[in-house]
């Protein structure tokens, strides 16, 4: 047992951090230890299609052909492309997303620079005077 | 920041981070079900009963396997040649500092306006206040303005060091006789740690990198009382 000082949570470096303890990140549980599938945008989306996918491709075909093994195969088949097309389906909306985001966001940070200014965008043109 | 056990990237503070990691996410995921299928074929190839002594060739699945693969790296290949590009943007910068490499601290330079120079020494264990983290604090920090492009100019003194800070997702080797420059935008305030990332002698793991990101006004003031401390 070391002898050392109670450390105590230095205040203003938890405020650093830019976190509220209720804004941390959940214990995400890691698929195959690697995955963090609850933090990692459109993961758990992507694997629950994918189970679905795989649940129905391999049943439909064993109803169809009464062959396990083979539906085990269509089963595992249909989770690759289930899960790849929800996953880059996904991910292709958010990225769309993030680059409106951003340009909604720099186009707020420029409304404050040139509110009241000549080059403010959304000045309307004044009338010409009368003829 | 890190923290003990951590096996993922952390949190993104800057654009370019956070491309980093959705990118990384995008290649895992493909990497996690390559696995999975591979995985898959090795246990269904050895539990199968069936051996055919006589098969020589199927072209239809060698057709798959030459495209399929071909068609996965493209996938990944795409967004990182994008990725790569958007970081060597320079983006007009507000502000170039530049930090040179020495055995072992680091010093920032300052020199837009005035001269303002300083050293920036990790501050050793038993020096620690309560709550400040071991190995990464220093006496100087780097400090700079939020959402404000900053041009970084990176060289050393007497061996290679390497500047880095992961949660900007800036890494630049520090040579000596050469200049490198790389840019960061740091989103939000907060100090942001590195460590020297290029093995430069004994006390390699004892020259970190503190940046410290505050908004403008207040980066004005930080250096008006840095040019009258020194």
């Amino acid at each position: 047992m070391g002898n050392g000082p109670i450390r105590k949570r230095n205040h203003a470096a938890v405020q650093w951090q830019g976190k509220k303890r209720s804004a941390r990140k959940r214990r995400g549980f890691k698929l195959l230890g690697i995955l963090d599938v609850q933090n990692t945008p459109c993961a758990r989306e992507a694997l629950l299609h994918g189970a679905g996918g795989s649940a129905v491709a391999g049943l439909l075909h064993f109803l169809v052909t009464s062959r396990v093994k083979r539906s085990f195969d269509v089963g595992f088949a249909g989770f690759m492309l289930t899960t790849l097309g929800s996953w880059f389906y996904c991910r292709l909306k958010n990225a769309k997303l993030r680059v409106q985001q951003r340009m909604v966001q720099e186009g707020i940070k420029n409304k404050i620079l040139y509110e009241g200014t000549p080059l403010d965008p959304t000045n309307k043109p004044r009338p010409s005077g009368p003829s | 920041m890190a923290y003990p056990l951590q096996l993922g990237l952390q949190d993104a503070t800057s654009p370019v981070m956070e491309e980093l990691i959705q990118f990384h996410d995008h290649t895992l995921m493909i990497a996690l079900l390559v696995s999975t299928m591979v995985f898959y074929t090795i246990l269904t190839t050895v539990t199968s009963k069936l051996t055919n002594k006589n098969m020589l060739d199927s072209q239809g699945i060698e057709t798959i396997w030459t495209i399929a693969p071909a068609l996965i790296l493209f996938l990944i290949a795409m967004p990182s040649l994008r990725l790569l590009y958007m970081m060597d943007e320079v983006n007009n910068p507000h502000l170039t500092v530049k930090t040179i490499g020495h055995q072992w601290y680091w010093s920032y330079e300052y020199t837009d306006y005035k001269n303002l120079e300083f050293d920036s020494y990790m501050i050793p264990t038993q020096d620690l206040i309560p709550g400040q983290f071991r190995l990464l604090e220093t006496d100087h920090r780097m400090v700079v303005p939020t959402d404000s492009p900053v041009r970084m100019l990176i060289t050393a003194d007497d061996t290679i060091h390497s500047w880095a800070v992961p949660t900007l997702g800036v890494k630049m080797d520090a040579i000596p006789g050469r200049l490198n420059q790389t840019t960061f935008v740091v989103s939000h305030p907060g100090v942001f740690y590195g460590q020297c990332s290029e093995i430069c002698g004994a006390n390699h793991s004892f020259m970190p990198i503190s940046v410290e990101a505050i908004p403008l006004i207040h980066f004005e003031d930080w250096s008006t009382s840095m040019l009258a401390k020194i």
